[in-house]
């Protein structure tokens, strides 16, 4: 049994694997501890399958914290985790957006699924769950509520500002001017969707197209990103948040094995 | 003949009265809700001040938001082209102008005829503007108007690596937990800033003598490390740099009249 870790800015999640199939998985989100969130999530993980530690040969960590898990056996990019993940479980796709929490990140795979080219934004809260989360704030609603009221919008708001700081201000001076909050939430939606789209026009868009990340549960930027791109995103086979470490786990097998 | 200019910023306008050469009067008032509504408040309270009305204006020159909007306005000019001229009068000698205001940052090469020879602006980041120093502040627990001063007393400036200024706000925090005395990151917030702003002047070119304009301007902690960085000394002006907008605007509207 394999075991990967992601850990991320905002979350770690861990997957254990035997063979092809997913075991069990866990996702911790933390807010100040990030090392601690990676051992809970590993201990939670190995918990449901009710596994004990040796079980698991081989572990690998991804994320921007790869080189902080203690229980690691290596490190792995974020690039190949992702590729490995996808041609197991979505080989039709070519296009992967990876929309994080604090960071964005667009990779290519050839036919065969060969990572091409891949570019990333890890400077900029524009267009990462950050951002939802300062829009969130400045409308007083929970992160949960903004994804699906996005929907019930009839006349979205322009949020010229790419910048979050600025488009901050620009959603408040709404809110005072009592603009309903669907438009509210739909224009941050599409603000986050040109975003990623502008991204990933850095790289070729070649379908099928996917996205992976804590910002890809929100059906509302997945329909903006849709609009924008002019693609159907593909469905994907597992949570779009365990990719990465569902990837790093099939790295870990493959150093094993050599 | 007696000009005027009139500017309209984000945050301020300001009026200028001018005649052969010199300023009779000046204005610097908050915005109001319309950029038409700011510009006769600040033009009709210098006019007042000097016992003056709209008839004793032969020509003037409205710039900055709005600027086609202003109904006494004879002309109107790009803010950078009044900007330029009214810190060439002012220093006749000044070749570089930065202005780090709350929302952009703007860095302008004048010629020695007070045009404007290159020009950069951000405006689409917050880092590098007076509202990363506003967030950042807020973060460490200080008024805006402290981060100067307060940096002054540091035994060093601690590294924020981060460049959004939403990043730099957990960055902050992480640095106070860890027991970071406040006087460092106040420093290394405005080496930030600093950097920042040398990055965009960079683009222009620096060329002596340099100025240094805008909200952000009165941080010495800022200004004394992009002295340091930009290894230059920044020029004093003779007249709060506030007005020079609308200063240009009055020399352009002196140049404009018919005779």
């Amino acid at each position: 049994m394999y075991a990967g870790c992601d850990l991320g800015a905002v979350t770690a999640r861990v997957v254990i694997i035997e063979d092809d199939a997913i075991v069990s998985s866990e996702t911790m989100p933390y807010k100040k501890l990030p090392v601690q969130a990676a051992v809970e999530a590993f201990e939670r993980a190995l918990a449901k399958a009710d596994l004990s530690r040796d079980r698991i040969d081989y572990c690998v960590a991804t994320g921007f914290g790869k080189k902080a898990v203690p229980y690691a056996d290596a490190d792995s990019a974020e690039v190949v985790c992702l590729n490995r993940a996808f041609r197991l479980l979505n080989a039709n796709v070519r296009t992967v957006i990876d929309a994080g929490g604090q960071s964005m990140r667009a990779i290519n795979f050839s036919q065969k699924g060969k990572v091409l080219d891949s570019t990333v934004n890890e400077k900029c809260a524009a267009g990462t769950g950050k951002f939802i989360e300062v829009m969130a704030k400045a409308l007083e609603l929970p992160i949960e509520e903004v994804s699906a009221l996005a929907f019930e919008s009839k006349d979205p708001v322009a949020i010229t500002s790419q910048c979050g700081v600025f488009a901050e201000s620009e959603v408040i001076t709404y809110v005072n001017e009592g603009r309903d909050r669907a438009d509210i939430v739909a224009g941050i939606a599409r603000s986050v969707a040109a975003k990623v789209s502008s991204l990933v026009r850095r790289i070729s868009l070649e379908e099928e197209v996917a996205m992976v990340g804590g910002v890809a549960l929100n059906a509302g930027v997945r329909r903006y990103v849709e609009e924008e791109l002019g693609v159907k995103l593909a469905d994907l086979e597992a949570d779009p948040q365990v990719y990465g470490a569902l990837g790093a786990a099939l790295v870990a097998r493959e150093k094993h094995g050599a | 003949m007696i000009v005027a200019g009139c500017d309209v910023g984000s945050l301020t306008a300001e009026a200028v009265l001018l005649e052969n050469g010199t300023i009779l009067g000046s204005e610097i008032m908050l915005v109001r809700p319309t950029a038409e509504q700011s510009a006769r408040d600040v033009m009709e309270k210098v006019l007042d001040r000097l016992s003056l009305s709209y008839d004793d204006i032969g020509f003037a020159v409205a710039t900055g938001y709005g600027r086609e909007t202003i109904p006494f306005a004879n002309a109107n000019l790009s803010e950078i082209s009044c900007h330029a001229k009214g810190a060439h009068f002012l220093v006749p000698g000044i070749r570089t102008v930065i202005d780090v205001g709350g929302q952009d940052c703007k860095a302008i090469r004048v010629g020695s005829d007070g045009g404007v020879e290159n020009f950069v602006m951000n405006d689409k980041c917050a880092a590098g503007t007076g509202r990363s120093l506003e967030l950042n502040s807020e973060a460490l627990g200080v008024q805006v108007s402290e981060l100067g001063p307060i940096s002054l007393e540091a035994k060093e400036a601690i590294v924020i690596t981060s460049q959004c200024s939403i990043f730099t706000e957990l960055e902050i925090m992480h640095l106070l937990m860890e027991g970071r005395r406040t006087a460092d990151v106040a420093a290394g917030i405005n080496q930030a800033m600093a950097r920042r702003v040398k990055m965009l002047a960079g683009r222009v070119g620096i060329k002596n003598d340099v100025g240094i304009t805008g909200g952000v301007s009165k941080n010495v902690g800022v200004v004394k490390m992009l002295e340091e960085m930009l290894n230059v000394e920044f020029v004093g002006f003779p007249e709060d740099p506030q007005i020079m907008g609308a200063l240009g605007a009055a020399l352009f509207a002196a140049e404009k009249a018919p005779q």
